[in-house]
């Protein structure tokens, strides 16, 4: 069965790969009826009648805990929030932070492209040392924090934290895969995507995927 | 006297940039304008609705049931206007312009600077204010745009 | 020379603050409030991003502490983390200045428009609600009612919110500034100064201790309540059926009296412009007037203001109520006619 329902993501945003990849993995894994897909209320939202998997919308910053909520009352499901730069580390930074500490067995995908989009691109906690926002309109003043590696201390040894990008899906498949494993295991996992946002970078083509492979530079792809 | 339009087609479309010109002329002319946009969820795509009112008189609610005209610019916009159809709205519908559209070759990027040339000369004929006036903010905005002359030419 | 703009909402919400003498903005984005902030920022005042409102919430009251005129702007689910902030300032009698856009709920609800926050303004917080609200009719009514905020909150060390919504931000109107009166402003001042050292506490050991504060708080809330508390009453002193409504659904209620006026129906309006603290002793007047047969309260809510009403007005009184409500949804002035005459019949 396959029902044609129209895009809500910008054109060349990252998220309908991101998305795609995610339901290829847990077709392949046959994890589609026990999966449950949180999502934030940023660009994520947009996601919610996306997927063939059970999907609902939270709250601004509060997929995490609904998520471990989620998972705590039925073990046997696989738990992914889904969320962006703000949702994961501005408001929702607390929620995150102590899910990894008690190694929540849950997966959180962050999608990263530095803005906060659906408002209309304002700075972020990973928006570049001066980049130039509606919120930060002389240059960010501060510097991006680096999300896994900044929750790294407080995890588990064998939750998975990692971080990959829109352009590299191999690197995405393997790491998908490897985070649902996590869980399946009893742990924590997440793992940052870079990806794309012409609307707010405001860029095309070539300058889209050329800005993003410059953000790779900052934030480091690989297990961490 | 009181005049209501609204304008729907899909974000991208230039629908808001129009608006903006059709409410700058008539504050230019010292008339009363109100102008609200539709907003949803998505940054781009989407329907981009422009409830516009100009009066002699102060306006009050910035909304209104049922507009005197009704410019449609895409699909999308006709379906997110129907309720706003009353039993005296003019409708302009980009569907009956097609031909036209196609004989001048105009560019569907330009498609909002055709129906701001519609507008003004159902705006002049209504004497709410003339295509001169419309021309004159018109050229205000998009004279240092490159492809200036080709919007000079659409407005004609 | 012109002294008139035609200007969205949120510009002449950006205008009053900085009138106002407001000096620091704490912010986050969220639809539809963000221009309040970008439009802040882009006239190159003092803010911040937070991390998320609650942090701007307690933002503010540190920098009301230091004798800032901070202030914040939110909507909807970040109304209701501003609240925990809002609510110290509640407990400790601080000069916080919150613009509150209504957009639709509960829970994430639309980025658009409602009425729906009303009770979250007047009694949000785990208190007995002694804040001041103000809601405007209108973008001239937003800039003057935000200069009051201002002033009326350091003057009588209550927090206050300007309780806005989606459409009067986004809408863009003719202003004509020539037409609002200069209005002066109350200074802020140092709450903790360094020439005076004060202990503060907001929790208290025994339940005596706090009754006493709420008792003393209660009595200067109750001291400018006539200072304080507006409303209009339209054409209410022959009218048969009473409309009640706030806000921008106020401005359609106008409208529509003028039509149904012109059609020979006895309809008054009565508008409160502070809901908190509400203007008991006019809703008691117009709704207790001789030829009042029926009361109509009509909002973008499923009763937020109708519980106001019957919550402030004398008991005895016993007029027929009837209600429009359409919360979350924008009511046009047609629309509303209609609703009115189904009514009345």
């Amino acid at each position: 069965m396959s029902e044609f329902i129209p895009v809500k993501f910008c054109n060349g945003c990252g998220y309908p790969i991101i998305l795609m990849l995610l339901n290829k993995i847990l077709k392949e894994m046959d994890l589609s009826a026990k999966t449950v897909l949180g999502l934030d209320i940023g660009c994520s939202l947009l996601a919610w009648n996306y997927l063939p998997v059970n999907t609902f919308q939270t709250h601004h910053g509060r997929v995490t805990p609904t998520m471990l909520g989620f998972k705590r009352a039925r073990p046997s499901s696989i738990c992914i929030g889904c969320t962006g730069d703000g949702g994961a580390y501005a408001i929702g930074l607390q929620g995150l932070a102590h899910a990894v500490k008690r190694d929540e067995p849950i997966t959180v995908i962050v999608v990263n492209n530095t803005v906060y989009g659906m408002t209309g691109g304002q700075v972020t906690p990973t928006s570049l040392h001066g980049q130039k926002t509606e919120t930060s309109p002389d240059g960010n003043n501060d510097y991006p924090i680096l999300g896994p590696e900044f929750f790294k201390p407080l995890a588990n040894k064998n939750a998975f934290l990692a971080r990959s990008a829109v352009n590299d899906p191999k690197q995405m498949i393997e790491y998908l895969k490897k985070a649902i494993e996590t869980q399946q295991a009893g742990h924590f996992s997440m793992i940052e995507f870079l990806s794309f946002c012409p609307t707010h970078w405001k860029t095309n083509g070539i300058d889209t995927i050329n800005y993003l492979n410059n953000l790779k530079e900052v934030f480091k792809p690989g297990i961490i | 006297m009181i005049f209501k339009i609204l304008l729907a087609g899909d974000g991208g479309q230039g629908v808001q940039t129009i608006a903006e010109l059709i409410c700058r002329t008539a504050f230019e002319k010292n008339l009363e304008v109100t102008s609200i946009p539709n907003y949803g969820l998505e940054q781009r795509g989407g329907a981009s609705l422009a409830f516009i009112q100009i009066s002699d008189k102060k306006i009050g609610y910035p909304k209104f049931s049922h507009a005197d005209l009704l410019v449609i610019f895409s699909n999308q916009g006709r379906e997110r206007s129907v309720q706003y159809w009353g039993k005296n709205t003019k409708i302009i519908d980009i569907k009956d312009f097609k031909a036209e559209i196609e004989n001048r070759k105009i560019n569907l990027q330009n498609l909002n600077i055709f129906f701001l040339g519609v507008i003004a000369k159902i705006l002049e004929k209504k004497k709410i204010f003339t295509v001169a006036d419309l021309f004159l903010q018109a050229e205000e905005k998009f004279s240092k745009k490159i492809n200036w002359v080709e919007i000079k030419n659409i407005l004609n | 020379m012109k002294n008139k703009k035609f200007i969205t909402g949120s510009d002449m919400a950006v205008k009053a603050a900085i009138d106002a003498g407001a000096q620091m903005m704490y912010g986050y984005p969220i639809t539809p409030a963000t221009e309040i902030f970008t439009g802040w920022i882009k006239n190159k005042q003092n803010f911040l991003q937070t991390e998320s409102e609650i942090s701007a919430g307690f933002a503010v009251c540190g920098g009301v502490l230091a004798g800032q005129k901070a202030f914040s702007a939110t909507s909807g689910p970040g109304h209701i983390l501003m609240q925990d902030g809002f609510v110290m300032a509640e407990g400790m009698r601080l000069p916080f200045v919150l613009f509150a856009a209504q957009r639709g709920g509960p829970s994430s609800g639309t980025v658009i428009y409602s009425q729906q926050e009303v009770i979250l303004a007047c009694y949000g917080g785990n208190g007995e609600g002694m804040r001041l609200v103000y809601s405007p009719s209108g973008p001239e009514e937003l800039y003057t009612l935000t200069r009051r905020a201002f002033n009326e909150a350091w003057q009588y060390r209550f927090p206050a919110v300007i309780l806005t919504d989606g459409y009067t931000l986004k809408e863009k109107s003719v202003v004509d500034f020539s037409l609002i009166k200069e209005m002066k402003n109350v200074p802020a001042y140092p709450l903790i100064s360094e020439d005076k050292v004060i202990h503060w506490p907001n929790i208290f050991t025994a339940e005596e201790e706090l009754y006493h504060e709420l008792v003393l708080a209660k009595a200067d809330f109750d001291k400018i309540s006539p200072l304080v508390t507006t409303s209009e009453s339209i054409q209410t002193g022959d009218a048969e059926v009473l409309l009640i409504a706030h806000g921008i659904v106020a401005v359609a209620a106008k409208e529509a009296l003028v039509q149904l006026r012109s059609e020979g129906q006895k309809i008054g309006l009565f508008r409160p412009v502070t809901l908190r603290p509400f203007d008991k002793v006019a809703l008691d007047k117009v709704v207790g007037g001789k030829k009042v047969k029926k009361v109509i309260v009509v909002e973008s809510s499923f009763g937020q203001l109708a519980r106001l009403v019957k919550d402030a007005l004398d008991p005895t009184l016993g007029k027929p109520f009837e209600y429009i409500q359409y919360p979350a949804l924008g009511i046009e002035v047609d629309a509303m006619i209609l609703q009115i005459k189904k009514l009345i019949v």
